[in-house]
């Protein structure tokens, strides 16, 4: 125990410079994402601030974690992120000057000064938060860094691991359901709303040049079967 | 302290990196350089479509599913993660193991099954356009295609 | 021999700069790194090449033959006139995004070859080296997360370019790539589980000495189609190629590009289409491995090597023969393929390799409860199908028109054959 405690107390330089460098990735994405005016550029400044934190993993020998941190959270959630931000349209310069809630910059001036204070208190009394290279958490060898996971997640935490997956399953429903048309507005109501607008698309708000032309094949499959069925009942003889 | 990773591995693809990150900045200092200089005109920087001067703004909104897709995938992409420190200690766990990954297959296929169920995975085009209507089909489109192909002659003849 | 000396404290106790071989290691990293960037984009060239003549012979055609041996050095005189050409960014356009999507795109493409096994290991003055740029221990899901950060240089490009056609393309493509990494990560997975490590050298090594010992066979060859099917459409090559389905979105995501931006997504674009041939020779057709005729002297050094070409190049000649031969996918077929039919393949399959290495018991035990969930699957078809029909599917559907009444087909009765299109002539 003591000779990891001598050995992390002196981090060497190249563990210093990566440490510096990560960190700095991490800050500046972090402000990056609250200064941004433009959603999609607060996303990337996201991603930065993911890869430096994956950066920081791999620092510590959380080699798994650093490639679950990239493949999860930049390929995955961010990329949800931006999904909703460049193809819903939100992507048009914020008005920040209109508060949703009343009085929130003060409030969140106060709480990042108490969320700071608290953390410097706790790093100056606790010896856990020291910044120190892998201390306790060590998992030995870096190549069995994954196994020592695997044995805990699949030995010690089995049952967290399968409520995860049924935490997954509700996650899956709530989307669809989420995603879902208006139950109210069906069958036939959807037809005649479409002709009313005249663009023969959903009944849900999407624009008709959107839904058909995002998938041309489908609406050119519709009228290539339009045309196909033309000639069955379009002039009687 | 035995840390050989960091340096050994990861510093050459760190190097990578920046050998590609030079590259990409060099080739474009490069392009600057080389390149005609004269401020392109407003038709050079006008959204491109095939010379049509484009009248209407880019869609703004996509459909409903392609945010569901995304957001289901977040949910297959955590469900593998798990299957990985699986797979490399799948030899020491054995059958306890295989167990325990069924039943997380099983929970899993669950959802997928509540997926293709509801429809929630279809994407178009409408198989039937109307109630009454013959679905469409490779089969149908393939019949189609023949009997116009033979269609005028045969008509003729009748 | 003064220098090493004066930089080891500054380069710090590193377990490989204490035996006093810091500065060997960090030359034969910084070789490893440019040879590895040199021969990368030489093969890109030869690549661009290939793909163009071989379309060209399939298609009776020529193809490039002016710019030197066989138009060997077209790509060349292409990429250099590249460089001279106006670099326009669209007014419309989001420029910070614009200008960093092709980093984006290329990034990803050069670190996935890190990790790739070229050959075996040589001995330079006592010092073994890996004929691999870098072997950290989770080699394989470095391919993954870089192929899910792939998708940032096609998203970003088509959105910043603030035109139609990039955007549609841009669209298609993300949600195209991110469904074939969960089948392709499933996939992974199957290998790991057969090697029991993630790092890509231990996977090649476990697929030697024999060629039935490669994971093509050792898993039954299914993962490996899978596989293939899945990295190709996450490499939006043809006959997944909707991104740029040039009869419909002009160019595709990157419509806007011009001059040297768009040199960049076309060499990422092949970059990937190499590298990810090496990758699926690295998981399932044992890398470097093969027959080493030991009489020849040093052969050990470079016929690994060697193979590991060979192999490569078999793929990406699979890879053009693909594109001329198949033809693009409807978008529901490709999402229908992806979703409903390679995820629960690939997971039943990983589930029976499971199973079959612990016994045979097991593996019979599972391969009946594979069928009956494929019952299942079927079912669920059916029940969705139903919905569709009926217009019942939760979600909207899409593509659907209403169709002006003259062009709704009436429901054929008996006796009453409507007339074909010839009728008007006839009348």
């Amino acid at each position: 125990m003591s000779g990891i405690l001598t050995a992390a107390v002196h981090p060497t330089i190249p563990d210093l410079i990566t440490f510096i460098v990560a960190g700095l990735m991490v800050l500046a994405g972090a402000v990056g994402v609250i200064l941004s005016r433009n959603p999609v550029h607060s996303a990337l400044s996201l991603v930065l601030t993911l890869f430096g934190i994956a950066v920081l993993f791999i620092a510590q020998q959380a080699e798994f974690l650093a490639a679950v941190q990239v493949i999860v959270y930049a390929g995955a959630i961010v990329v949800l992120f931006l999904f909703v931000i460049m193809f819903l349209g939100v992507d048009k310069r914020e008005n920040i000057e209109s508060d949703p809630l009343r009085g929130q910059r003060p409030l969140a001036v106060v709480l990042m000064v108490v969320v700071l204070a608290a953390v410097i208190a706790l790093g100056v009394n606790a010896h856990w938060a020291t910044g120190v290279h892998h201390l306790v958490g060590r998992t030995g060898t870096p190549a069995s860094n994954t196994a020592r996971l695997g044995r805990s997640v699949f030995t010690t935490y089995l049952f967290a691991f399968e409520a995860t997956a049924g935490l997954l399953v509700i996650a899956v429903v709530g989307a669809v359901v989420l995603a879902r048309r208006p139950p109210e507005s069906t069958g036939e109501a959807d037809l005649e709303e479409s002709e009313a607008l005249g663009t023969g698309s959903d009944a849900d708000g999407e624009l008709g040049d959107g839904s058909a032309a995002a998938l041309p094949e489908a609406a050119a499959a519709a009228d290539e079967s339009a045309e196909g069925m033309a000639p069955a009942g379009s002039e009687p003889a | 302290m035995i840390k050989p990773t960091l340096v050994d591995q990861y510093l050459a693809i760190f190097l990578l990196l920046v050998v590609g990150v030079l590259f990409a900045a060099g080739s474009f200092v490069a392009s600057a350089t080389l390149g005609p200089k004269k401020k392109p005109s407003g038709a050079k920087v006008a959204p491109y479509e095939c010379g049509i001067v484009p009248d209407k703004e880019p869609p703004s909104r996509f459909p409903v599913r392609f945010y569901l897709v995304a957001m289901i995938f977040i949910i297959f992409d955590i469900e593998i993660v798990f299957l990985y420190p699986f797979a490399v200690i799948f030899r020491q766990l054995g059958s306890f193991g295989l167990v325990e990954v069924l039943i997380f297959s099983v929970v899993v296929f669950v959802s997928l099954l509540y997926l293709v169920s509801t429809g929630a995975l279809s994407w178009g085009p409408a198989k039937r356009l109307q109630s009454g209507m013959p679905s469409r089909t490779s089969e149908s489109t393939i019949t189609r295609i023949t009997a116009e192909a033979d269609g005028p002659s045969t008509h003729q003849a009748a | 021999m003064i220098a090493p000396a004066l930089l080891s404290p500054l380069l710090g106790t590193e377990a490989l700069f204490d035996q006093g071989v810091g500065w060997f290691v960090l030359v034969v990293v910084v070789i490893k790194v440019l040879v590895a960037f040199a021969v990368l984009m030489g093969a890109v060239i030869l690549m661009i090449w290939f793909e163009r003549k071989l379309i060209s012979d399939m298609q009776s055609r020529i193809g490039p033959n002016r710019a030197g041996p066989w138009g060997l050095l077209q790509t060349l005189a292409d990429g250099i006139k590249l460089f001279f050409k106006e670099d326009l960014i669209p007014d419309q356009s989001d420029r910070f995004v614009f200008k960093l999507a092709p980093y984006l795109a290329l990034l990803p493409a050069l670190l996935i070859f890190t990790v790739v096994p070229v050959g075996g290991i040589i001995v330079i003055s006592g010092h073994p080296i890996q004929l691999q740029v870098a072997d950290p221990p989770i080699g394989i899901l470095l391919v993954l997360a870089m192929s899910s950060i792939a998708v940032y240089g096609v998203m970003l490009a088509g959105w910043s370019s603030g035109s139609k056609y990039p955007l549609l393309g841009s669209v298609r493509a993300s949600a195209q790539m991110i469904s074939y990494e969960a089948a392709l990560g499933l996939t992974v997975v199957a290998v790991v589980l057969i090697t029991g490590s993630l790092s890509t050298r231990r996977i090649v090594i476990s697929q030697s000495p024999n060629f039935w010992d490669w994971n093509f066979f050792r898993l039954g060859v299914v993962p490996f189609i899978l596989f293939m099917i899945a990295i190709t459409a996450e490499l939006t090559r043809p006959p997944f190629d909707l991104t740029e389905a040039d009869s419909e979105l002009v160019g595709g995501f990157n419509t806007e590009y011009s001059s040297l931006r768009f040199a960049l997504f076309y060499l990422a674009e092949f970059m990937n289409t190499i590298t990810m041939s090496a990758i699926v020779v690295t998981l399932f057709l044992g890398g470097p491995d093969g027959p080493i005729p030991r009489f020849i002297p040093t052969s050990d050094v470079w016929m690994p090597i060697l193979w590991f070409l060979i192999k490569t190049f078999a793929f990406l000649f699979i890879y053009v023969w693909l594109r001329a031969a198949l033809p693009r996918l409807r978008y529901d077929q490709l999402m229908d393929l992806g979703w409903k039919r390679l995820i629960p393949f690939t997971l039943a399959w990983l589930l029976l390799v499971a199973a079959f290495v612990l016994s045979g018991w097991w593996g019979l035990g599972i391969a009946l409860a594979v069928v009956a969930a494929g019952f299942l699957l079927t079912r669920a078809f059916a029940v969705g199908q139903g919905r569709e029909d009926l217009d019942q599917a939760v979600l909207p559907p899409i593509g659907r028109r209403v169709l002006p009444p003259q062009l709704l087909r009436t429901p054929p009765t008996a006796g009453d054959v409507g007339p074909g299109p010839g009728s008007e002539g006839a009348s």
